[in-house]
């Protein structure tokens, strides 16, 4: 329903997006990400062991969409400043330097909300599920939200 | 690995957050957004004139930190955040936490913790919870 161009949807618009499927995809944790990823968040790079961050990486790098793909979902995109709100990433297994994850998910909350001086803004939950691709073991899961201001 | 509940984890610091590793990150993450590389966009949205660091990035911190203390990465369970403000290129970081609870499941023995990573001289930036397991005392002797 919601794209970008239809502007702010309504509160109902925002809600019916619940139990909305991603696309999905995989994700492999190439050697030279899984370096360039370590050196960045000032880790040491090498070893088998993934830095623990892939989980949000590889989830959100394989839904099947781009962030303004999903922004649009909910009638916004970049420029209206969408913002990071929790994160939560439940590991079952750690992830491996060269193993390949398949990625599934969907959006698990969505609603309307007004703040006292922030005006009114929808929080947006979803649930990423990543599974090894090499004996299907379910190795973790990757919760996010997405705080979308709505100019009143 | 001898913990009790009230312990406070080994600080983790970042001296001098990296403007430099914010454009690496960008394009890993193949994110758009020009306040983590471009000084002008940053100034233009009226946010000072320091690039801001990515929230992965913070929420790394705070795995390391972990990581320091339990033994490794792969003792991670579950770590959850609420992302409370921006990090600006140049921050001086420290990520810390303290234990509330040590409790066995399936065999392996876990620690809850809170958790949080803050500017120094400044105010918390990310706060949560986190779950990892502890070594055992067999592989402690090994």
């Amino acid at each position: 329903m919601s794209d970008s161009s239809l502007g702010t949807p309504s509160p109902e618009q925002v809600k019916a997006q619940i139990g909305r499927r991603f696309p999905g995809g995989t994700f492999t944790v190439e050697p030279w990400r899984a370096w360039l990823v370590a050196d960045v968040v000032l880790d040491e790079p090498g070893g088998e062991v993934a830095h623990p961050l892939f989980v949000w990486l590889a989830a959100t790098g394989a839904t099947g969409l781009t962030w303004d793909d999903l922004f649009g979902w909910f009638g916004a995109r970049a420029s209206d400043g969408p913002m990071f709100g929790e994160h939560e990433t439940t590991v079952h297994r750690p992830l491996r330097v060269g193993g390949v994850y398949q990625v599934s998910g969907e959006i698990t909350s969505a609603e309307r909300k007004v703040g006292r001086s922030a005006g009114p803004f929808d929080v947006v939950g979803y649930q990423l599920e990543l599974y090894d691709e090499a004996d299907g073991a379910h190795v973790a899961t990757c919760w996010n939200s997405i705080v979308f201001p709505r100019r009143s | 690995m001898d913990v009790a509940v009230g312990a406070e984890l080994p600080e983790w610091h970042v001296p001098s957050v990296s403007a430099e590793k914010m454009k690496t990150t960008a394009a890993l993450l193949a994110d758009p957004n020009p306040i983590h590389f471009d000084a002008e966009a940053v100034r233009a949205l009226g946010m000072g004139d320091r690039p801001v660091n990515q929230g992965p990035l913070n929420m790394g911190y705070v795995m390391n930190m972990l990581a320091a203390w339990s033994g490794g990465h792969d003792r991670l369970r579950r770590l959850r955040v609420r992302f409370l403000g921006n990090v600006f290129a140049g921050d001086q970081l420290r990520a810390g936490g303290v234990v509330t609870a040590v409790r066995e499941e399936n065999g392996d023995r876990l620690a809850d913790c809170e958790v949080f990573l803050t500017v120094v001289g400044g105010e918390p930036v990310l706060k949560g919870t986190a779950t990892v397991a502890l070594a055992p005392a067999t592989e402690e002797t090994r």
